[in-house]
């Protein structure tokens, strides 16, 4: 009897065993590897998958988050082992494109979700005609300063080089070491957007019109020697190498710091860090007349992991799930960045009327040229240009010896 | 028929000795040989930017690194940077050993306190001390600013240089501790019949430490040594976390140099032939430590 019993036990559970494995092999997985952007990243996703799972029972959706130190090292891990996920969200594509492992975002995006991007977003992700990745948000740097250190010292908010730098000698003479007039971020971590601030201001970049790489222009040469100068005469942080952004919004929000550049999300941070200062903000000082904001986008993109039409029908509702304009507005507002979709920025802007200056200054921004291959090089060599020139090196020899190894 | 019994008895007896070993010969296998094996091989190999193999390309990676001006200043900087931590670690470590080896009130908590530096995680000290000598909120320009020996705060971080030397320091704070426990085991063991022998010969302080206490604990200075030449050369975490080896590579050892290699610039091939000169060179540092100051230890 205790045999038959346990027989019976035996096959009830092996039973029950075939029963879930058949319920969860009728699901289609999508894996996602989503950046944390900030502290609400993680959270944000663990509901998306528990309302997207209950929206789309037959749908196994896994979302890691991975902090952006670890997030590159994961992700190529995984690819050395063919072990790709669906779906990525990061920065760059263009590796992940030129190795072919990359699908056309039209393959995955349906037409609806598609039709609501920003166009001059989706070019950022093109390549030879194509679209390979979509925009999933965006933020803006532009120029903070302190009214009060500023109207203190009598000194009016600079719109030039020329009158940058008057503005930070004057501040220097009022204020002496308690104020840095300027702040300055050439670490790794940011360096190249320095070097984009200045060079674009000046009527240079990283590529010409043509596209092509043009690191050692005129153009360039001299904003950099203009940055330097800042450094060198005494008007900035004292370790622009060390600081990073964060270390100078700190410096800006405890009133030591007069005027940085820095991105959309700076007045949450000093809310959230308790700082109470009277902030104003202003177009980037440039030397041509034309000030020219910096935009920095990152992307989702879909690996070619030979998906049956299934497969890619669930990456499709993923995409669409994600992109409804009430959650996509809501994942913006998040972390304090800014939408990549018209729909979305128009359901921000109902949400929240601030955002809509910083929407219109968005529309107006330049982007690094992250479609090129030679990005990540292009990105490491002109923050060790900047580091160099630091310490006293020339920056033409600099610029033509980056400009030689990149483009040959 | 007892022959046999015999035989395979012995056999038995022989192969027990391999039996024992074998676990330990596994994990060193799977945890040590494989993955040094697989630096070898990946370093001939040629990487695309997201981390493919894309083929055999000899010994390619190898020149690249060898002909790049920055290894040639990452390289110097690793050996000021070992040279100076350990050589300077030990003779602190000496000094502290031998001092937490003599009798004075409070001993055991002076041991518990040299203890603390070691204990804590690198990132943690790196990060502390990055604090203190932080120039617009550190720490110890607010203790000069409150003691009055400075009006306004002091740039301790003015040069790389600067930075290197303050990374030096934390490096031997933290190593230091070791040293010092190294020595009081073999400080220890010593049998304190020759001192009193000694004493009455008329031998002073130094004479006794010369001739007694340095060559004594010579095989615990030795464990220390080599492990501190591997744990120094290797080390991460307290450049990482104090200057990212910035700026322009100026305070970067082998180690930070190839991470950024690897995880920052995309350079897989390049980043192992670093990881397989940095192997030989610890490999013909360690060999010739032991050859040179290991011979005859345990017999003096």
């Amino acid at each position: 009897m205790k045999k038959q019993f346990a027989l019976a036990l035996t096959l009830a559970a092996a039973f029950g065993c075939m029963t879930m494995q058949t319920q969860a092999s009728e699901k289609t997985s999508v894996s996602v590897i989503a950046a944390q952007y900030g502290n609400n990243t993680a959270a944000w996703w663990a509901d998306f998958e528990k309302d997207f799972e209950a929206d789309n029972p037959d749908i196994d959706l896994v979302v890691e988050v991975v902090s952006w130190n670890d997030i590159y090292t994961k992700v190529n891990t995984l690819l050395q082992n063919d072990q790709a996920p669906d779906v990525l969200n990061i920065d760059t594509f263009a590796d992940y494109y030129a190795d072919d492992l990359l699908l056309p975002a039209k393959d995955y995006v349906s037409e609806e979700t598609y039709a609501k991007y920003y166009e001059a977003f989706l070019g950022q992700s093109e390549i030879d005609g194509t679209v390979w990745a979509v925009p999933d948000l965006a933020s803006v740097r532009t120029m903070f300063y302190n009214k009060d250190l500023l109207e203190e010292a009598g000194v009016e908010v600079p719109a030039t080089w020329d009158e940058l730098k008057e503005a930070c000698k004057a501040l220097k003479d009022f204020y002496g070491d308690d104020v840095y007039p300027w702040g300055i971020d050439m670490t790794t971590d940011e360096g190249q957007a320095a070097f984009a601030y200045y060079t674009w201001n000046n009527g240079g970049g990283f590529v010409d019109e043509n596209g092509d790489w043009a690191l050692n222009s005129d153009a360039n040469v001299e904003a950099i020697e203009f940055e330097m100068s800042l450094y060198n005469d005494g008007y900035t942080n004292s370790d622009p190498a060390n600081q990073t952004r964060y270390d100078l919004q700190d410096l800006f929000g405890q009133g030591k710091l007069a005027m940085m550049i820095g991105p959309n999300g700076i007045p949450t941070y000093l809310s959230d860090g308790g700082y109470e200062i009277n902030y104003g903000i202003a177009s980037i000082p440039s030397n041509t007349g034309d000030s020219i904001a910096m935009g920095v986008m990152d992307r989702f993109m879909c690996f070619d992991n030979d998906y049956s039409d299934e497969e890619l029908a669930a990456i499709t509702t993923f995409f669409d799930y994600f992109f409804d304009d009430e959650r996509y507005a809501a994942w913006v507002k998040m972390e304090d960045f800014l939408p990549a979709t018209s729909t979305g920025a128009e359901a921000i802007a109902a949400m929240d009327e601030s955002y809509a200056n910083w929407i219109d200054i968005l529309g107006t921004c330049q982007f690094y040229p992250t479609a090129k291959t030679e990005w990540i090089d292009v990105k490491q060599g002109s923050i060790d240009v900047e580091q160099q020139a630091l310490l006293g090196e020339d920056v033409k020899t600099l610029l033509d010896a980056l400009q030689e190894d990149v483009a040959g | 028929m007892q022959k046999k019994k015999k035989n395979a008895k012995s056999w038995r007896k022989a192969l027990t000795p391999y039996v024992w070993l074998l676990p330990s010969f596994t994990l060193m296998t799977v945890m040590v040989l494989l993955p040094i094996l697989t630096v070898f091989y990946r370093s001939f190999q040629k990487f695309s930017k997201a981390g493919k193999i894309k083929g055999f390309i000899g010994a390619e990676n190898f020149s690249k690194v060898l002909h790049s001006a920055k290894f040639s200043l990452v390289l110097r900087n690793t050996l000021v940077w070992t040279v100076l931590v350990v050589l300077i670690s030990t003779v602190l470590g000496i000094i502290i050993g031998m001092v937490l080896n003599s009798e004075f009130r409070g001993r055991k908590i002076a041991r518990a306190i040299v203890v603390f530096p070691w204990a804590t995680s690198l990132i943690i000290q790196a990060s502390v001390w990055k604090f203190v000598i932080n120039t617009d909120h550190g720490a110890l320009n607010a203790l000069l600013m409150k003691l009055g020996l400075t009006k306004s705060a002091v740039n301790f971080t003015s040069s790389p240089e600067a930075w290197f030397a303050w990374e030096i320091w934390v490096g031997i704070f933290v190593t230091v501790p070791f040293v010092a426990f190294c020595v009081l085991s073999g400080l220890q063991s010593i049998d304190s019949g020759y001192y009193e022998a000694a004493a009455i010969d008329g031998g002073g302080f130094w004479q006794q430490t010369f001739y007694i206490t340095l060559p004594l604990i010579r095989p615990s200075l030795t464990v220390s040594t080599v492990l501190n030449i591997i744990y120094v050369f290797n080390s991460f975490p307290i450049i990482w976390a104090m200057t990212k080896g910035d700026p322009a590579s100026r305070t970067d050892t082998l180690v930070t140099y190839l991470y950024k290699l690897a995880f920052i610039n995309g350079e897989n091939g390049q980043a192992a032939a670093v990881s397989v000169i940095s192997f030989l060179i610890l490999c013909l540092a360690s060999a010739a430590y032991l050859a040179i100051f290991s011979g005859g230890g345990d017999e003096s």
